[in-house]
């Protein structure tokens, strides 16, 4: 059987960069083709030549047996191939079907009185998508408003829209990267149905536990070249990472036994309430103690987010008290609190815990830019500021062309890893036994979005702050992430804490039951907590 | 703008050749960041020129016209210091708006700032008499500053406090400076013993000197002391910048010792300020090249340059400056940081009033015949600088240059209109084009098929939405 697509030897070379070093890739129809890479190994680069984003410098491009030139994404589509970008190209204002119809409501048959200018087909749209939702289990209403829409539904609509485009060949770029692990599952069930149906997809990711879940073919690209291409029969977690980062990695994080001594961070009773003024953090109560991790484990939207502001001063406090080192913080500013110990890596590095537009360099003082060695009066002492930057970057190997480089430029893996060698650096400068000073560690989603090197990194980086002395908050929706650090879990359900479980014996099992709401009742019934409490 | 070694003209193949030198320049030129810019004016000036030809009707009304900007504002009696006068409330407006902007504020209220500032000014100007320059021209000049600063502070505090945004309230805080100047020029304000309807005049202590008037004026000996303390000021601060230089570049010849006292320091500016405070009025005395009476450029225009050099200090080396860009270029995560988002607003926009409302003092003090403030006192100014500020990207040595540039069109415009008659509003044309390939650098890349540059510049939000700080 000839290959729905076929790419040989593609070839393409950017101003200091060989992108794409003679790639060969091969989707059957009717695959899962999962491509695995590390950020800049060239699958991106890839996927805009095969979507005619980009022109390929050499090589040939096979379409179901036959030579193709792909000139522009239009060309693309004519040809069956559909994308779903990372980043949503949608108009919140706009409906559904309207969304879904941009751009191909001049299509209107030749005979119609006023041509482009006649109304438009609203009716008949509306009814293709339901049919097209229908037949391949996408639920999607033509006429619910974008803005409206979780970002679930949203990429379902993304889909529909490649659907709606007669596309046979879909390429998904990291669909999962924005989703919850429930809305990933989802989008699973969703591509296993287009399979069937005979749909090809493209399956761009950099999680392995997804390939595994879902892929019919593995390919895995390094810097520009195809490293190969496998079942997922012969493929394993280690041997993947290996072809992808080019070494061998640990994806167990090999830690001590916990040694934790007397509590640092203790959090009673807390509630906070959200923008919309709903109470989503609901009386929560913990002690983090130092060289320990906590994990709070749950599905996000969870009251994980503001539980994280209000911990960090971001965020007022409703109710309850935060209590860092024996002091009360719970009305404290944001900077009394770092100057109390607290290090924050915060869930959206790009809105809080970084400004893009300033150098790598001031990102790293970003905090302590007005102390003292950094700061003698108002001026700023570049010198010594330049030297911890310099040390910074090469003790947490952030990739970077010179701490002048604007962190903008920066790689995601690579931006937070400025974060986290700003915040960790900081946080073990202080002692324990010094009045009033306690490292506490707030890490939210810190490995959200990066790939397999950069979370090993910063795993170990999160142990090595435990070892010494610190007390570390681990919130995050990766459930592997939480098993493979905590040293005990709190499960976060709709504002409560269900349950805190040593992590040695927590089973997923038992996890994902918590995560979901349930709590084993003494009776051996199972109760949803939400209906038992107020 | 930094001229890296690669960029410096290989020497290796024997004699430097001039096409070599051409290269090396070119090559320099298209990396600095004066490069789009200089693209963006070249290619208003040629479409403007021909919106005069197709206007005209011939080619010659087109390098007419030219001529006569670029003698009216260089090269006619006074050309060059009237495009200077015109230059200094450019320089202090575009500073203010700069300021303003990195902060992430949208300072539209420059020249409603420029009213209070020339208003306080001279009641303080006038208000007192007989008081020597050395206190009474520093007064007048916080006076005017503090003026701005206030009136800016209003907006500020409404956006901090409501959300209110400052593009909205600054324009409305404009026109009721307008009214509230001519109320106070006409009525509470008004010079009982003039013709005309304007305030008394300023005390001849707190007038900014005009550059003919200098050796005159030094004669007062408490005025040589003003440009003594002047002069050690400046000295101190050379000192404090160029012996940690010398320090590392010298080391054990003493200079790193010298860098940490205070006294050594002080000396020298201690010295420098009494050798000008002893010379200068000998030596201005003896040869003096500014001598026409007419000629109305004065010394604001150093206390421009010095706010120039304050506000890039201010802005990339010290701690506030830091605060200000940071909040301006991502609230949240300033937050994060631990910094107080409204403390920085009402900073930066006292900050930029301030600079605003020095222009004001400056135009009272400095240029105004009767040195008082009459009621018909417009500018329009204020308006042409947030062009300015945006042409040099709100850096302020880019500041220098455009305002020049602004100050020159307007001082040139009349000769060129007397010269060809086209009309002198051509130049509105100009400075709507420039602004707009500076606005929009695409244009200007595709026109000359420019690669768009790789990396991100730090960039500076216009004005965010309207939701507050969010």
């Amino acid at each position: 059987m000839t290959p729905a697509l076929q790419a040989i030897g593609i070839t393409k070379r950017f101003p200091g960069v060989l992108a794409n070093d003679h790639v060969n890739f091969e989707l059957e129809r009717g695959q899962i083709h999962a491509l695995l890479g590390e950020n800049g190994a060239g699958k991106s680069t890839l996927m805009n030549i095969l979507y005619g984003l980009y022109q390929p410098d050499a090589g040939e491009i096979r379409i179901n047996g036959q030579t193709v030139t792909i000139a522009s994404p239009h060309d693309a589509i004519a040809r069956g191939i559909g994308m779903v970008h990372q980043h949503f190209m949608l108009v919140p204002p706009l409906t559904v079907a309207e969304n879904i119809i941009l751009g191909q409501e001049l299509n209107v048959p030749a005979t119609r009185p006023l041509g482009p200018l006649a109304v438009l087909h609203r009716r008949e749209a509306s009814r293709r998508i339901r049919e097209l939702s229908h037949q391949y289990g996408l639920d999607v209403d033509p006429d619910a408003y974008v803005r409206d829409l979780p970002v679930g539904a949203q990429q379902r609509v993304e889909i529909v829209k490649a659907l709606y485009r007669s596309a046979d060949i879909l390429i998904l770029d990291e669909p999962t990267a924005v989703l919850t692990p429930q809305e990933a599952d989802e989008l699973f069930v969703i591509m296993r149905g287009l399979a069937q149906q005979g749909k090809s997809i493209v399956f761009i990711t950099h999680k392995l536990r997804e390939v595994f879940a879902v892929a019919d073919r593995i390919s895995v690209m390094r810097a520009g070249q195809m490293v190969g291409s496998l079942s997922p029969a012969e493929a394993t977690r280690e041997k993947l990472a290996e072809m992808m980062v080019g070494r061998k990695v640990i994806l167990a994080i090999d830690k001590e036994w916990a040694h934790p001594a007397q509590p640092l961070l203790q959090v009673e009773n807390l509630r906070v309430m959200d923008d919309r003024q709903h109470m989503s953090v609901d009386g929560v109560s913990f002690d983090v103690r130092a060289g320990e991790i906590l994990g709070i484990a749950g599905v996000q939207g969870n009251g994980q987010t503001e539980l994280a502001e209000a911990l960090t001063g971001l965020r007022k406090a409703v109710a309850g008290r935060i209590h860092m080192a024996g002091h009360d913080m719970t009305h404290a500013h944001t900077r009394q609190m770092i100057e109390a110990g607290l290090a924050h890596v915060p869930e959206d590095r790009q809105k809080h815990g970084l400004v893009l537009s300033f150098s790598v360099r001031d990102n790293i003082v970003l905090c302590q830019y007005y102390q003292a060695p950094y700061a003698r009066g108002v001026e700023l002492q570049f010198p010594v500021i330049e030297d911890y930057a310099a040390r910074l970057v090469h003790l947490f190997d952030v990739r970077t062309p010179g701490i002048l480089t604007a962190v903008g430029s920066l790689s995601g893996g690579n931006q937070q890893k400025v974060i986290v060698a700003r915040e960790l650096t900081r946080l073990l400068s202080h002692h324990p036994e010094q009045d009033g000073v306690a490292p506490i560690l707030i890490a939210s989603q810190p490995t959200r979005g990066l790939d397999v090197g950069s979370i090993e990194f910063i795993h170990r980086q999160l142990v090595r702050a435990r070892d010494q002395g610190a007390a570390v908050l681990l919130i995050s929706a990766e459930l592997d992430e939480i098993m493979t650090l905590s040293d005990r879990i709190a499960v976060m359900y709709k504002g409560h804490i269900l349950a805190t479980l040593d992590a040695a014996t927590a089973t997923r099992e038992q996890l994902g039951l918590l995560m979901a709401g349930i709590v084993h009742g003494e009776d051996g019934a199972d109760h949803n907590r939400s209906s038992i409490h107020p | 703008m930094s001229v890296t070694s690669e960029s410096l003209p290989a020497s290796s193949g024997g004699s430097p050749s001039r096409a070599n030198l051409w290269r090396a320049l070119g090559a320099w030129l298209t990396r600095s960041s004066v490069y789009m810019p200089l693209l963006a004016i070249g290619t208003a000036f040629v479409l403007g020129g021909v919106v005069i030809w197709v206007t005209s009707g011939s080619l010659d009304t087109v390098f007419l016209a030219y001529e006569g900007l670029l003698r009216g504002a260089l090269f006619k009696s006074r050309g060059l210091s009237e495009s200077l006068v015109a230059t200094i409330p450019y320089i202090m407006l575009s500073l203010g708006i700069a300021v303003g902007f990195k902060a992430g504020l949208f300072n539209i209220g420059v020249e409603g700032q420029f009213y209070i500032g020339a208003i306080t000014a001279t009641w303080m100007g006038a208000s007192l008499q007989g008081v020597p320059a050395v206190i009474h021209l520093p007064l007048t000049i916080l006076a005017g500053a503090a003026g701005g600063a206030l009136w800016a502070a209003i907006p500020a505090f409404l956006k901090a406090r409501t959300g209110a945004h400052e593009v909205i309230t600054t324009i409305m805080m404009n026109y009721i400076a307008f009214r509230l100047t001519e109320f106070l020029i006409s009525g509470p304000f008004r010079d009982p013993n003039a013709a005309a309807v304007q305030t008394p005049r300023v005390a001849p202590n707190a007038e900014l000197w005009s550059f003919h008037a200098i050796p005159d004026r030094l004669q007062d000996p408490l005025n040589a002391l003003l440009v003594g303390v002047v002069f050690a000021g400046l000295a101190f601060v050379v000192a404090r910048w160029a012996l940690p230089r010398l320090a590392r570049r010298y080391p054990g010849m003493g200079w790193a010792g010298a860098a940490q006292t205070l006294g050594a320091k002080a000396g020298f500016a201690f010295a420098v300020g009494a050798l000008a405070f002893v010379l200068l009025p000998a030596l201005t005395r003896l040869a003096w090249p500014f001598t026409d009476p007419y000629d109305r450029l004065h010394i604001g225009l150093f206390v421009a340059l010095a706010a120039a050099v304050m506000v890039w200090w201010l802005l990339w080396k010290t701690t506030v400056g830091f605060e200000l860009r940071m909040v301006g270029a991502n609230p949240s995560a300033a937050r994060y940081a631990g910094v107080s988002i409204t403390r920085n607003i009402l900073l930066g926009m006292s900050i930029s009033g301030a600079l605003a409302g020095m222009a004001g003092m400056m135009e009272v003090l400095g240029v105004s015949i009767c040195r008082c403030l009459p009621l018909f006192f417009s500018s329009g100014y204020g308006f042409d600088a947030i062009a300015i500020s945006l042409l040099a990207k709100n850096n302020p040595f880019g500041i220098l240059l455009s305002s020049f540039l602004f100050g020159a069109m307007r001082n040139g415009a009349d000769l060129m209109e007397l010269n060809s008659g086209v009309s002198k509003y051509i130049i509105s044309l100009l400075q709507a084009l420039v602004l707009l390939f500076v606005a929009a650098p695409p244009i200007v890349r595709w026109l000359y098929r420019l690669r768009a540059p790789a990396g991100r510049e730090e960039s500076t939000a216009v004005t965010r939405g309207w939701g507050g700080q969010a």
